[in-house]
């Protein structure tokens, strides 16, 4: 069932058990697990099937810190959420991903990666994937990973027709949670807010939050400062340890032996450092991507050496002029550390049409990050060029320690953490169950619960634990 | 003199020089056999 607005909703007479916050894509995930299940479900979306600017301009906002994209840009409010610009890139978190690592602190999560494994097969499914592959070794510290460029799948296009004629499922479009009420031990409503007005209260016996990356966190605050700590009664953490995946074009390499390496059909490969070597030089995990360069560009990187270093060009001419293959521009997006100080924050001055403080994102990079760039571009060079793949040269802003460029990509629009699992309250918000600690019937789902980031891109795993906590409020439901 | 015996005059040359020597930024790596010369990360055999 799908209604325009809330009175629409209310006239239907639809009794839930669950109340899923946003149709993205762990909210729709949700909705369709439950659904599998029988069990009956309203599912909020703040937008309705189509961007329009007037619902994009409730997710503007303020970066303090680190240059980062406009807060209504990087993410995108209607039916499907941010997997209408997703690009379909797809993997899931390795299994060390979930440990804790010693030299990066508040790393690892309460569950590991056998918890989420049995949801794989049905994460295919969804997001129409082949067989993960097992990373291919390259050399003693690093392997070609396995990236799945998929046809992104857009959630509210593809499940739309199944979601509209479900009888347990109510899409209620337009219509925004304004804010949770609780009482210390669970949430008693929520405030809402449907095709521009206000639409009274509404509850259910569950609710699910799942409105992203970044409105998780600011949900959740607002809702605590309304009233008074009763929502998310372990606050400490909530809204903190905020990471991304900074990306940045750090450097340009010659290949000797394309073969090694094997250049998808886009001209891109990608490599990935063993636990061991991050843990040898105390990085953070981070994957390499190569990207081949056209002609022209080769021959400029060859001409800037030329100029720059005559002796290193006459080597390239000579010692590997006649085996060279390609040249490639070396990219380099790694995990950010979960750091306290990366938080999202209420605005003590701006609202939005709803009265809702609009959000304030604190973030910087830091010296993990920053090393995690020099070595991990330092570990990749020394590794193709012992096996004689290939010679790469680090970016001079790298080496030199200057400020971040500007005029490179940033980051890859992943927003993780805000309200982290693990299993103390003091540094995490929800359990291993993905429920707030302390609240009996409060969940949160989506990339907001990332207690470490991994390398990779992290729609896949937002999948698989969005079916693993449908799965579990299914039984909870039922019981 | 032809170009190509230039060229080779010229790689003489350079490979005569104490190769480390003329380069700003040498830094060891952690493998004995390989070396970052000005961000570029070479073989020693490379330089020889």
């Amino acid at each position: 069932m799908i209604f325009q607005d809330m009175a629409a909703y209310r006239a239907a007479s639809h009794m839930p058990r669950v109340a899923i916050i946003g149709g993205g894509v762990a909210g729709i995930t949700i909705a369709r697990k439950l659904d599998a299940r029988g069990i009956p479900c309203v599912l909020f979306e703040a937008g309705g099937e189509d961007i329009t600017e007037e619902s994009q301009d409730f997710y503007k906002g303020r970066t303090v810190g680190d240059q980062y994209f406009d807060l209504d840009v990087t993410r995108l409010r209607y039916l499907g959420g941010s997997s209408n610009h997703w690009a379909g890139w797809c993997r899931v978190l390795d299994a060390y991903d979930f440990e804790s690592r010693s030299y990066i602190p508040h790393s690892g999560w309460p569950i590991r990666r056998a918890d989420i494994e049995p949801f794989l097969d049905e994460t295919r499914a969804i997001l129409g994937l082949r067989e993960f592959k097992a990373t291919h070794p390259l050399t003693d510290s690093f392997g070609r990973m396995d990236l799945i460029k998929s046809d992104a799948v857009r959630f509210g296009t593809q499940f739309r027709g199944e979601l509209e004629a479900s009888r347990n499922v109510a899409i209620v479009l337009n219509t925004t949670v304004l804010e949770l009420a609780g009482d210390g031990r669970a949430v008693t409503g929520a405030k809402l807010f449907s095709a521009g007005a206000p639409a009274g209260d509404f509850t259910a016996p569950h609710f699910v939050v799942a409105t992203g990356g970044l409105e998780n966190s600011r949900l959740l605050l607002w809702s605590n400062a309304q009233s008074n700590g009763a929502v998310v009664p372990n606050a400490k953490a909530l809204g903190r340890y905020w990471m991304e995946h900074p990306m940045y074009w750090a450097g340009n390499a010659f290949i000797t032996n394309q073969e090694a390496l094997e250049f998808d059909e886009e001209g891109e490969c990608f490599m990935i450092p063993t636990p061991q070597a991050m843990a040898d030089r105390g990085v953070a995990n981070f994957h390499i991507q190569l990207e081949t360069m056209p002609y022209h560009g080769t021959k400029q990187l060859i001409a800037e050496m030329a100029c720059y270093a005559p002796r290193l060009t006459e080597w390239v001419a000579s010692a590997i002029g006649a085996k060279l293959q390609c040249s490639a521009r070396v990219h380099i997006d790694w995990e950010q550390p979960p750091v306290e100080s990366n938080h999202i924050a209420l605005s003590t001055t701006e609202r939005d049409a709803a009265g809702v403080p609009r959000m304030e994102l604190h973030w910087k990079k830091g010296d993990l990050d920053r090393k995690t760039l020099v070595e991990g571009m330092r570990m990749f060079g020394e590794e193709i060029a012992l096996k004689d793949i290939g010679r790469l040269h680090i970016s001079d802003w790298v080496l030199n320690g200057e400020d971040w460029p500007t005029d490179m990509e940033l980051a890859g629009n992943h927003h993780m953490g805000g309200t982290r699992m693990g299993t103390d309250p003091s540094t995490s918000v929800v359990d291993a169950d993905s429920k707030v600690h302390g609240m009996e019937n409060l969940y949160v789902a989506g990339s907001s619960v990332f207690a470490t980031a991994g390398q990779c891109t992290p729609t896949t795993t937002i999948t698989a634990l969005s079916l693993r906590l449908g799965d579990h409020l299914s039984r909870t439901v039922a019981s | 003199m032809p170009k190509t015996s230039r060229r080779r005059f010229l790689k003489a040359l350079l490979f005569a020089l104490p190769v480390l020597a003329i380069f700003k930024h040498v830094r060891p790596t952690r493998h004995d056999d390989i070396v970052e010369v000005d961000g570029w990360i070479l073989k020693r055999s490379d330089l020889a």
